[in-house]
């Protein structure tokens, strides 16, 4: 089992992408060197073997994932992990609009601030931000957490199914048809243990969980006033 | 879904080629047609004018239609027009131009009024190039690889709601201010009553694309005294709908974004030289190397870049 390198660079991306797929059960460890903010990296895997790519990404890095484990040394663009599955993406630097959009499982940990809507139609899954997230974060999230241990933007939580926007810092402003409500021991518990395990742990934390005021699940023409804040 | 981007030099430099490498990197965003508007060496006096012919058997009749109006006004060719010698129905003809001596937008509107014939952009530095084809395309044609220059902004254009055609790209010239230009990554939805308004005021649009209509609020705002920076937040709140776009003069640069933060901008700056474009991976083709990158993603944002214009760098 050996580390084995594969440059990115101004190569046809579905080659590099094809070369850390083909690698994936042989390799301890693959890296990938010059991404060169490309899109598409790393999309699709299938496997655990740790996929470490040395600098900025472009849009939609680890998207489809299944089971992959994707460490970013840089910032990334639009929709990091979209739709994935299962799996883990860390990103150490800074996360662009709609991380993790309509993810179904797995944990996406972003190391500084998020762009707008981070989460957005999330289906499940966490998504861990250990800065800010933006504008509209939680946008029609369905299930799953978003997690963020700075301030959260404006229009936090808008339009909110079932998922919840957890906030450690300030929030700027709620969205239409969402509240903050005081979560349980027991869930608070649970999210701490997400973050000890991410080496986050601290049990000071003044948590505020945003989540759907249920207003917008069915329309009722008396309660119109809340469709038209949006 | 457009693509668009912007570059700074601090000296004058391959501005033209930077912006091609830039929008070639984007051609997925749309490559109906590309546009450019390049700031090149100020001219001492006079004009440069880019004009884009629909019939080219017509050109040397509206060629001396033009010429005509230019003597009325007391203005003349400084330069011989020069045009592209292909077999294409449509002529990009490059001249400059004294300045005339009676009001500026009285000779354009005389010199609007030739069909078929349409001024693209009039300035003291600033040049706009447009066609049809994808970036590399427009620059083979138009020898945009060569042209150096202090900056300049780039289009490249998906077309969703009307014909393809080699004038309906970006840029945008300001008309009637001269060196003014805008590239627009967007749709305006309150379009058809900022025009209005500027109708009212007496500005002529020559065409129907919202863009045209942001190059010219801007233009009129900073005639009224606003600078481009206070021109730009204010466009946040009188401009309606989803649009980030870069507007240019000889002398500084600027972006602005709407409330609801759907257009994306990233940018690079280093030692005064900056690139600016929708995607990062465009930026990245003239910074390799790591930089730390600047990402506009937040809702309401705009900001603005000073450029040199190559007038201070002789003086």
């Amino acid at each position: 089992m050996t580390v084995v390198t594969v440059e990115a660079g101004d190569r046809p991306l579905r080659e590099v992408n094809r070369d850390i797929r083909s690698l994936a059960s042989t390799a301890s460890e693959i890296v990938v060197t010059d991404p060169l903010s490309r899109h598409n990296l790393a999309v699709a895997l299938t496997e655990d073997t740790p996929v470490r790519i040395l600098g900025n990404v472009g849009y939609y890095c680890g998207g489809l994932n299944s089971g992959g484990v994707i460490h970013v040394e840089g910032d990334c663009g639009w929709g990091v992990g979209e739709a994935m599955a299962k799996g883990r993406i860390t990103i150490d630097g800074y996360a662009g609009m709609s991380v993790g959009a309509s993810m179904r499982g797995g944990l996406i940990h972003i190391k500084g601030n998020a762009g707008p809507r981070c989460g957005v139609a999330q289906k499940g899954g966490d998504i861990v931000v250990e800065g800010n997230i933006g504008y509209l974060s939680g946008f029609m999230a369905h299930t799953g957490r978003i997690i963020s241990l700075g301030d959260a933007g404006d229009a936090t939580g808008d339009s909110l199914w079932e998922g919840a926007v957890w906030v450690a810092g300030e929030i700027k402003s709620l969205g239409v048809d969402s509240h903050p409500v005081e979560p349980s021991a027991e869930e608070v518990a649970e999210v701490e243990e997400l973050l000890d395990g991410l080496g986050l742990a601290d049990s000071t934390r003044d948590w505020k969980k945003v989540v759907s005021g249920q207003r917008l699940w069915y329309f009722e023409s008396r309660d119109s006033s809340a469709w038209l804040m949006i | 879904m457009c693509g668009i981007a912007g570059r700074i030099l601090r000296e004058p430099g391959p501005v033209g080629a930077d912006l091609v490498a830039m929008m070639q990197a984007m051609a997925h965003r749309g490559s109906d047609s590309t546009g450019f508007a390049l700031y090149g060496p100020t001219l001492p006096e006079g004009f440069v004018v880019r004009v884009v012919s629909m019939n080219r058997r017509r050109l040397d009749q509206d060629l001396e239609t033009f010429h005509s109006i230019l003597k009325d006004h007391g203005s003349d060719f400084l330069s011989d027009p020069t045009w592209d010698g292909l077999k294409q129905r449509h002529v990009s003809v490059r001249m400059t131009m004294s300045e005339p001596t009676s009001d500026f937008s009285e000779w354009l509107e005389e010199a609007d009024a030739i069909g078929g014939f349409e001024i693209q952009s009039v300035g003291r530095s600033l040049e706009i190039v447009k066609d049809v084809g994808n970036a590399e395309t427009v620059m083979e044609k138009h020898h945009l690889g060569s042209f150096i220059g202090t900056h300049g902004i780039a289009n490249a254009r998906m077309a969703t709601e009307s014909k393809v055609y080699p004038t309906a790209s970006h840029p945008f010239w300001a008309r009637p201010f001269p060196d003014i230009a805008i590239v627009h990554n967007g749709q305006l939805t309150n379009y058809w009553l900022t025009r209005y308004r500027l109708t009212r005021q007496g500005y002529r649009f020559y065409t129907d694309n919202d863009s045209e209509m942001i190059a010219v609020w801007i233009s009129d705002q900073m005639s009224r005294g606003l600078t481009l920076e206070d021109a730009l937040k204010l466009s946040l709140t009188e401009m309606d709908g989803v649009f980030t776009y870069l507007a240019t003069t000889p002398w500084e640069m600027g972006m602005a974004k709407d409330k609801w933060a759907i257009k994306p901008l990233a940018e690079i700056s280093e030692n005064g030289n900056m690139a600016t474009a929708t995607e990062e991976q465009a930026v990245r083709k003239v910074y390799r190397r790591h930089h730390p990158v600047i990402n506009y993603d937040g809702p309401a944002e705009y900001t603005t870049w000073a450029c040199r214009s190559a007038e201070a760098i002789a003086a």
